[in-house]
């Protein structure tokens, strides 16, 4: 059985191909680098997997389950949280509730449970409290929880992104460009806490800019070039891929 | 003011713009006439109008909440003219701009549990029950799942979707609702005056009721009585101040405090304020200072 498997997954805007057959598959308990130079299609593929678009061609199957064509909310129940490269928090809500939010599908409450303030709505809501706080802790911005999101310094709203992610109880955790604008010590810092979350059993995909980052904690690497993959092995082989550099640096062949 | 709570459920928590308010207070007050004229039972009266306002609002509302921002509200707006017109010329039905009840018939007083209600007392405390009624309702979904998810809608619809929240889901039950509020004022409306007619009912009125929630504060239950407070009572206080002519020019001067609001104070009078929690034993004081200029919710 596989865990997360994409069959030739396709998407054309307009004639341009973002994401041209991509084959590509994450095993249970793994984090795989998604690499390659602006443009590439990264952040494409990671739209087509929470169902933000719809692919033009190829399936995608997660535990055996296709979830291409899905709503993004049924898939976000299914269990595939992302964070967003440019951070889309809810701003004017607190930290606390922007993780409470995204306790949504883990619950059930409704209008009249709510309303009349049954045993079971009141459970639920300390449930929720509890678990959002248990997640602010987790990644360490516990003492912000009643600041609004918009007031958070830049390196916390990032992590609030992963905590909020990580209320929805992802199986697959899509980390996108998580250490953008981030300086060393603060990526270092985040880098532990990827190793963390990885070591709880999310298994997790991210798309990064830093090699470093990448080499360390990646088991795997696959590398995007103008909608296609060009590579896909461990992180030293990709390093030292003709394919890759070409398409990072530039051919080097003149004549 | 209770269409106003009703209507902060839906522009105030999940950010929808609508200006067709109106229209389902008069679907609620012209189901409740016509069934009062045959002598139904008042609370039979309000069940049916405050169905009858949420079904056809949710009928509206699937289509309707595909758009987003302006096109919602010019639907919505369209709509509000739609049943206006649909009203004053359905004349088997309605008895066009004559209005309810017509010659020869009447709408009965309310009687509630074996009480009548005869005088505007009586319709005061009712009023005001169902207000209280309605700022609970509303507080507690403020403070629950599904408010927590129409707040998300309103700031950001692609990540709560992401984030597992049904959002077209959740923007018709909020739409549904909020039509539930304006199908009871109907109902009580259509009682008290003992006449329904389609002026009561006018894109004007709906205009009026999004100033109250934008005066007050957007997404604030207090602020949104308060904005009502204003709308209602201050041009009665200044009528009895300035005389006759104020009556006419007060849309110019609600127009123009609008303006001001927009500019001075985009948040409201009393700017909606998220709730601080508990986060655990070591309270570290840390609390929400809200920034004056906000353009979230403005979209």
């Amino acid at each position: 059985m596989s865990f997360l498997e994409a069959l030739s997954v396709s998407k054309v805007f307009g004639g341009i191909a973002a994401l041209d057959g991509v084959d590509l598959s994450i095993k249970e308990g793994e984090i795989l680098g998604l690499i390659g130079p602006n443009g590439a299609g990264k952040t494409t593929f990671f739209n087509v997997l929470t169902g933000l678009y719809r692919p033009d061609k190829g399936e995608i199957l997660f535990k055996d389950q296709r979830i291409d064509g899905l709503p993004p909310h049924e898939i976000a129940a299914l269990g595939i949280a992302r964070t967003f490269q440019n951070i889309r928090l809810f701003t004017n809500m607190t930290a606390m509730e922007n993780v409470m939010v995204a306790r949504h599908s883990r619950t059930e409450s409704e209008f009249f449970g709510t309303i009349f303030m049954t045993r079971s709505f009141r459970r639920e809501e300390q449930e929720i409290q509890k678990s959002a706080r248990a997640l602010l802790d987790r990644v360490g911005i516990l003492d912000r929880g009643n600041a609004l999101a918009k007031n958070l310094p830049y390196g916390d709203q990032r992590k609030l992104e992963i905590a909020r992610a990580l209320a929805l109880d992802p199986k697959l955790l899509l980390l996108d460009e998580p250490t953008a604008g981030m300086n060393a010590s603060e990526s270092a810092e985040l880098m532990r806490l990827v190793e963390k979350i990885l070591k709880q059993g999310v298994s997790i995909l991210l798309i990064e800019h830093q090699m470093r980052v990448v080499m360390n904690l990646c088991h795997r690497v696959v590398v995007l070039d103008y909608g296609e993959k060009i590579a896909d092995a461990a992180p030293a082989e990709v390093q030292k891929n003709s394919a890759v550099i070409e398409a990072y640096l530039g051919t080097s062949t003149h004549a | 003011m209770l269409l106003a709570l009703g209507l902060n459920l839906v522009i105030g928590f999940t950010g929808l713009l609508d200006l067709g308010f109106m229209a389902f207070y008069a679907i609620g007050a012209y189901t409740a006439a016509l069934l009062a004229i045959h002598r139904v039972p008042f609370v039979a009266c309000v069940a049916a109008a405050v169905a009858a306002s949420t079904l056809i609002r949710v009928i509206v509302g699937f289509p309707a909440l595909r758009l987003r921002g302006d096109y919602l509200a010019i639907v919505t707006l369209g709509f509000g003219e739609m049943v206006r017109l649909t009203l004053s010329n359905w004349d088997s039905l309605t008895n066009g701009p004559k209005g309810l009840p017509r010659v020869g018939e009447s709408i009965p007083p309310a009687s509630l549990l074996g009480f009548t209600l005869s005088t505007n007392l009586h319709y005061y405390y009712l009023i005001f029950a169902c207000v209280l009624g309605a700022i609970w309702v509303c507080t507690r979904l403020d403070q629950s799942r599904l408010g927590r998810a129409w707040v998300a809608i309103r700031e950001d619809e692609v990540a709560a979707e992401l984030m597992g929240v049904e959002v077209t889901k959740q923007k018709v039950v909020a739409f549904g609702l909020s039509a539930m509020f304006a199908g009871l004022a109907g109902a009580i409306f259509a009682h008290w005056e003992g006449f329904v007619t389609p002026e009561s009912f006018t894109f004007w009125e709906s205009c009026l009721l999004v100033c109250a929630v934008v005066l007050g504060g957007m997404g604030n239950i207090m602020g949104v009585v308060l904005g009502a407070l204003c709308i209602v009572l201050v041009p009665e206080i200044l009528r009895d101040i300035l005389g006759s002519t104020f009556a006419n020019a007060r849309y110019l001067l609600f127009g123009l405090s609008l303006i001001l609001m927009t500019i001075y104070r985009p948040q409201g009078i009393w700017p909606s304020r998220r709730r601080t929690l508990e986060l655990g034993p070591e309270e570290p004081g840390e609390s929400s200072s809200r920034d004056t200029l906000f353009d979230a919710e403005q979209k």
